[in-house]
Order: C-alpha cells, then structure tokens, then sequence
C-alpha cells in the first residue's frame, strides 16, 4: 500500500540524516502535521483562531505533567493524554464557535495569552517560565524509543492525521465545512447544522494539535512556555496563506517553506526572517490569494 | 486614602492610553469593519519616534510630539494604500485586508527590530514634567473632545458616520469611499502613535510592546462598545481600574494581571460584543 | 385529490408597531405551483421567511406534512424535506457547480464519513446531482468555476442545489428577478417540470407576466393581508386586485 511504503520512506530518511539535519527534519514533520490540522479549520471550514498553538502546548504539557509529576504509566498517560485534549477542544468550541468572524480570532488570541500566563505562573506544576526539561520518553517493552527511531512515531502522526483529515475533507462533512465557510445562511438552507459543523471541526481539529503536542513532547524533552505562544500562530497562520488555503497540499508546501526558509536566510538576514515573512503574506493575499499552490495548478492545467 | 487616590490617577492614566488606542481602532472599524491589530504597532513606532526625536536628537517637545503624530498619519495612509485600498477595490472578502495587515504587524515589527537595538530605549517626560500622568489625561481628554466634536458636528464627521452605517447609500450620496478610507486610517495611526508616545516615558521604547497594547486597546472597545468615541475611554478606563484593583488587592500572584484585559475580552465577547454603551439610533 | 403538503393557518408577524402580515391562511399541494404575489410591501417576503425558518412569526402556525414546523431552524425545516432557493443568488464560491449541488443533499447523506456505506451515498448522490444538472441546463459546467457562471446560470444551480434535497416542497424566492427573457423561459420551464414530477411549489414573485401563465393557483396579499385565492385568470380579473396595484402605482406617483 501506498501509505506503508510512505511511511517507509519518510522515516527512513531520518537514519540517513546527521542529527542536526535529522532535528530539523523532525520539527518540520511536525509543523507540516500542524499546518495540516489548521488548514482544515483555517482553509476548509473558514474559521479564524489563534489557538492551535495552545492545543498543541495543552497536549505536550499533559503527557509530560502526567508522566513525570503524576508518574502514569506510558499506556495510560497516553489515553488520559488524548482525552484531555479532546475535552478541552470540545470545552473550548461550543461557545467559542458562537463568534462570528475576527472576533473568533480575537477571542482565542486571548485564550492563546492566557495560556501562556497560566504556564508561567503555574510554579511546580508547570515549572514556570522555564518549563520542564530533562526527561526523556519512558521505555516501551524494554526499548528506548529516541532520535532517529522517533522518527517513525512523528511519521505516523503525520500520515494519520493527513490520512483523517483527507477522508473527512472528501465526504459530505468536509462539504459542509465549505458551505459553512462560504456562506453560512445558504448551508443553512440546505441542512448544514452551522453551530454543529464549526463544533465538530474546531474541537477535530484543536485536538489533532494536542495530540501533535504529546508526540512533541519527546523531540527535545523540553517544554517551555514561549513555544506555544502568540509568534508561533502568527507563523502557522502565515503558513497556511503563502501556501495555499484550503489545500492540503498547499499547507504542506506552506509549512516547509516558511520553516526552511530562514536556514536559507540566516546569512542575509539574521534573526528578522520574520520580516520576511510578513512581506510574503502581504505578498500573497495581494498578488496571489489562492497561495503558493497556485503556481502548481497552472503549471498543471497547461 | 492617598494609597486609593494614586491607584486611581494611575488607573486614569493607563485607561486614557487603552482609549486613545480603543479610538484608533474605532475610527478604522466604523466605515470600513476592518479590524486593524496593527494599531500596536503603530504605538510601538510612536514610542520609539519619540526616542529618536526627543532622546536622540533633543527637540523640544512639541515639536517632536507634533512630527512623530505626523508621521505616523503618513505610515497609516500608506498602510491603507498598500493594504487595504486594492483588496476592497477588488471585492476581496472583509478578512482578506484583515489578515493582510497582521503580515503589515510583523512587517512594522520587524523594521523596526532591524534599526534598533533589542533594549528598550528611554523617551523623555513631556515638559520635563515628572508625573507624566496628568499630562496623559489632559491630552487623551483633548484628543477624545476633538473625536467627539469631529463625528457630532463636522461635516465630514458626519459623512463618516454615513459611511459606517451603509457603505453602498454614502457612495451613492457621492461620498468618496476612499477618501474616508484613507483618512481614517491616517488618523488611526496617528492617534495610536500618540498614544505609544504618551506611554512611551513610563515603559521605554521596545519593540515587543505593540502586541500587548493591541489587545488591552481592543478589550477596551470591547467593552466600550463601537458605537460611540466615549465608550472607547469608558472602556479604557474601565480595563485600566480592573487591571489596578487586580495587582493590588487580589491574592494571587502578580504575573496573573497579565491576564485581565485577557479574561475581561474572552468575556465580553461571549456575553456582550457590542459594549456597554448603545449606538445612538 | 393530491394532498395538501403545506398549511399556513392565520400566520401574523409584527415588527414592533407594524403589521407585515395578518391572519394569512392557505394550503399548498402535491404537484401544484402557488404563486405568491402582491405590490410591494405586501408582506410576501416576510411569508416567506416565515415558512422558511429565517423569522419567527408572531402568531399562527405553518404545518409542513401535518406537523408543525414553525420556530424550527432552517436546517431541521430542510431536513424534512423543504428546499428554498434565494433571491439573490448564494452560491458557495470556493467550490465548483457540482459540489455546490451536492451541499443540496446533505440531509441525504447517513451519517458516517468512514466506511462502505458513506462511499456508496456519495457514488449515489454524485449520480443524482448530474442528473439535476442536466434537468436545470446545466449539464456542460459540471466542473466549472462558480465564479464563472452568469446571473442566469446561478439562478438555476440554486434551482439544481434545492432538489438535490429530494424536498416534497420547494420554494421560490423571487425566482423571476434579474433574469433575460429567454433565462425567464427556462426558468418557467424547469418549475413546470418540478411540479411535474410530484413536487409541491411555492413561490413569491412581483413580475405577473411571469407567474400568472405558471401558477395552478395564486394567493394575493396586500397589507400583510389576504386579498384573493384562486386561479390566475380569476385574480387577473378580480377589483381588488387591480385596486390593490393600481393603488400601489398611485402612490408611488
């Protein structure tokens, strides 16, 4: 099948990497798998929110406070660790979807800062400012799961959560969510639930990003509070606009750019590849709305 | 008795800035229901105008005040010329020039990172006078008067209000939509950049300080309500009095202050998004 | 006798001191095309909306099939089997004619995304939604743009959109507005053949030259009031109704 020799090949790439090549190569996995979740919301259901990020540090932290302050087995951390992110994604959109519009945005942008607060004043629980660290992920069966092998775990994140989201994209949920983006009253009309649609899609996707955020946990054995912050959703949402909104593949091309991008432009820039970034989104709803992918469909279609 | 007094002045004070930045976003949303959180940044670049002007090249006061307010005015009108104008010109969806200027945020964020150095730089009190907060009050009271007698008297205050109110008849009456476009978002921008200033001596010059200011503004409008210039300072001040009471009286630790203006706009968005104070009808 | 599948029975709504509509009853059958029509300000949208879900009435009742649907929302009222289409034409821009079609059916759907069952609905509807097209006229644009089809074309998908519902009622919210002459001739001819094939029709129009050679029976509301009820040509020559239009015109002078 063609998923199997997929995951072949994307986890084996990581044995032919040097560890550094191999750490960038792991975190750009995951905020592929990231941007992936969040244009489904973003792109495909039309809900702005800045909060994905939060699911993502709600995920990580949980399986770490779980293992190492409550001293859970592996297994059960792991279940507990879902659950927790699924509830507090369902707790989060019900009344959150009753916000029309920015107002979404603004409202989890809020949550996302107050997120933060919470981790920097959450004192032993948390570790505070500077987070927890120096852990490293618990033996499965006997075997130490780590660097290269890990791989393989954040591989299967990837091609499940592309696996899901693709499944429900292609059925009458996913059309829904387009009607819902496109026009709200008209899905309406033809017997789209609105509030429920937004619901399912915004707790979906939240807790794909916690998820993504216990597998995270493991890559650098650190969790830290600035990670999880506002700059990191400004990026994702970047992301997901250069390359192309509402396409998965877009989102990946997205992710990969912008993630790669500022190794390519360290030498010329510095730190501010942030700059940059700025100027292609402004760019890109200017010049090319329809994003990066674009360029591939014209390139097809001639 | 004193202790309360200077909580409130100082409440006064901080709630005059989260208005006068409330305003900057009022004037951008009514004609054009554009959500700008790029006005922090523009208060960031009013502070750090008053560093190089005032600090680094020792102009008097108002002259300084008076060029950085003016540049800004030019930084906002160009902003809406390169963000703004060919979006609603090509019927782009309202989101579409709203998530264009969160990339102008970091774009102004950035340049600004670039030309500085990461510390944050000092800007002189106006008029060598100490207690900066009495000041910030008399000027953001100015400011509001002259908001207010703008929308309520002026005639092209009014065409504003038309503006907001129904894009298609205003147009059709032969208001010249960019025009209130362009001069709305000039005016934001300037009055975001005094308040950056007007806070700048308090707090220095720092390029993170946009973000914060964004939302402490917004959740004031929040709470103000659109609908009328006085329910940006009401908000303001009332943002500023929750913040104050907070840090001095609750029994939890400091760094949880952060999250008032935070809790405070969650809330209001959920149970009341159009403020405490109606529209006129 | 077909049965009767819509009944409004003494619906009012007032919007705070004014009266849009009063005491309006009347019934809808299977198969049969009523027409809606009055001067400007009648009250005909306000109806509308009502049966449609979009308003709530201040009075009175609107049963659907015998029970009650007033008060529902939209989607449970298109859940049960009635399909609306709009007056200014509401198409989901970011997808293409066919799928647009197929939202029209999403109450058909079961509702599982994962499984045999949830690929057979698709294949299913899929079909359905490619014979719609052709009924409509727009057969060719299956894959085409949104964005690239005319005010005419739009109009018929949102007919196509509405059936794709298997609905037992359909409603017609200015359908003849905006459209040419020949647009208006296909138009007519597709509602025929709605009714035609079993379905109840309602629908709210102004243009008479339009409706009156279409509609079985037409209804005739002028201050939010019934005025008339019966065939066109009755109506055509009924006092009142001239009165009511012609009254309408004089004001309007």
């Amino acid at each position: 099948m063609r998923w199997l020799a997929a995951f072949v090949a994307l986890s084996g790439a990581a044995f032919l990497m040097g560890d550094y090549h191999n750490d960038v190569y792991r975190k750009m996995l995951l905020w592929i798998t990231l941007a992936l979740s969040y244009n489904f919301l973003f792109g495909i259901c039309g809900q702005v929110a800045f909060s994905h990020f939060a699911f993502y540090g709600i995920g990580a932290y949980s399986v770490v406070i779980l293992l190492f302050q409550l001293h859970v087995p592996l297994p059960v951390a792991i279940v507990l660790g879902v659950a927790v992110c699924i509830l507090v994604a369902l707790a989060v959109a019900i009344p959150a979807t009753r916000l029309e519009g920015f107002y979404l945005a603004l409202a989890t942008l809020a949550l996302a800062q107050l997120f933060v607060v919470v981790l920097n004043e959450g004192g032993a629980v948390t570790g505070g400012t500077g987070g927890i660290a120096n852990y490293r992920l618990p033996a499965v069966f006997g075997l130490q799961v780590k660097g290269a092998w890990y791989t393989g775990v954040i591989v299967a994140l990837l091609l499940g959560t592309y696996a899901l989201l693709r499944r429900l994209d292609h059925s009458w949920f996913g059309r829904a969510c387009r009607a819902v983006r496109d026009n709200p009253e008209a899905a309406a009309a033809m017997g789209v639930d609105v509030a429920r649609t937004k619901v399912v899609a915004f707790a979906l996707t939240s807790a794909l990003a916690g998820m993504a955020g216990m597998v995270y946990a493991f890559v650098d054995n650190t969790v830290n509070p600035p990670i999880f912050g506002l700059e990191n959703a400004f990026l994702l949402l970047f992301m997901v606009i250069v390359g192309g909104a509402g396409r998965h593949a877009g989102a990946v091309i997205g992710a990969a750019l912008l993630f790669l991008l500022p190794f390519f432009l360290s030498p010329l820039v510095g730190h501010h590849h942030v700059l940059v970034f700025g100027v292609l989104v402004v760019a890109a709803i200017l010049l090319k709305p329809k994003g990066l992918i674009g360029f591939y469909d014209a390139i097809r279609r001639s | 008795m004193q202790d309360l007094l200077e909580l409130a002045v100082g409440a006064t004070a901080s709630g005059c800035i989260y208005g006068l930045i409330a305003l900057a976003y009022l004037l951008m949303i009514r004609p054009t229901g554009i959500i700008n959180f790029a006005v922090g940044e523009w208060a960031m670049i009013g502070a750090f105008g008053g560093y190089v002007l005032l600090t680094k090249y020792e102009w008097p006061y108002p002259a300084g005040m008076a060029v950085v307010v003016a540049f800004l005015c030019v930084v906002g009108w160009l902003t809406e010329r390169i963000a703004v104008r060919p979006l609603i010109e090509r019927g782009a969806p309202l989101l579409a020039p709203i998530l264009a200027l969160l990339g102008m945020l970091v774009v102004f964020r950035e340049t600004i990172s670039v030309s500085f150095p990461p510390d944050p730089m000092p800007v002189p009190f106006a008029f060598e006078i100490q207690d900066q907060k009495y000041f910030i009050i008399a000027v953001t009271l100015a400011v509001f008067a002259g908001a207010w007698f703008f929308f309520e008297r002026t005639l092209w205050g009014k065409s504003f209000e038309a503006v907001a109110l129904n894009r298609r008849a205003a147009a059709l009456m032969g208001i010249n939509l960019t025009r209130v476009t362009a001069f709305s978002f000039a005016a934001g921008a300037g009055v975001a950049g005094l308040g950056g200033l007007l806070v700048a001596p308090n707090v220095s010059a720092q390029y993170l300080m946009g973000v914060p200011l964004a939302i402490q503004g917004f959740t004031a409008l929040v709470i103000g309500g659109v609908g009328r210039v006085e329910g940006a300072l009401l908000g303001g001040f009332l943002l500023a009095f929750a913040e104050q009471l907070t840090i001095r009286y609750a029994p939890i630790p400091g760094g949880y202050a952060q999250g008032v203006p935070l809790l405070f706009l969650i809330v209001f968005l959920l149970v009341r998004p159009s403020g405490l104070l109606k529209a006129k009808a | 006798m077909p049965s009767v599948v819509l009944e409004v029975r003494n619906l009012s709504k007032r919007f705070g001191g004014l009266t849009a509509v009063s005491g309006l009853d009347f019934d809808v059958r299977e198969g049969e095309i009523l027409g809606v029509i009055g001067p400007n300000g009648a009250g005909k949208s306000t109806t509308f909306n009502i049966i449609a879900g979009a308003y709530p009435a201040s009075g009175g009742d609107v049963r659907f099939a015998g029970e009650s649907i007033l008060g529902l929302p939209p989607h449970k009222i298109a859940a049960r089997g009635v399909m609306r289409t709009f007056q200014h034409n509401r198409p989901f821009a970011g997808m293409s004619v066919a799928d647009n079609v197929l939202v029209g059916a999403h109450t058909r759907f079961g509702f599982n995304v994962f499984g045999k069952k949830s690929l057979l609905d698709e294949k299913a509807n899929r079909a359905r939604a490619e014979e719609l097209m052709e009924f409509v006229g727009l057969g060719e644009l299956r894959q085409a743009d949104v964005a690239t089809l005319s005010f005419g074309q739009g109009r018929l998908l949102e007919i196509a959109r509405g059936l794709a519902g298997e609905p037992r009622l359909m409603l017609f919210d200015e359908p003849a507005a905006g459209l040419t002459p020949a647009e208006l001739t296909r138009v007519s001819g597709v509602i025929r053949g709605i009714a035609e094939r079993g379905i109840a029709v309602l629908l709210i129009e102004h243009d008479m030259h339009f409706l009156l050679p279409l509609a079985h029976r037409v209804v005739v509301l002028n201050f939010g009031a019934k005025i008339a009820d019966g065939l066109p040509e009755e109506v055509r020559s009924n006092p009142a109704v001239t009165d009511a239009y012609l009254g309408s015109h004089a004001a309007a002078r």
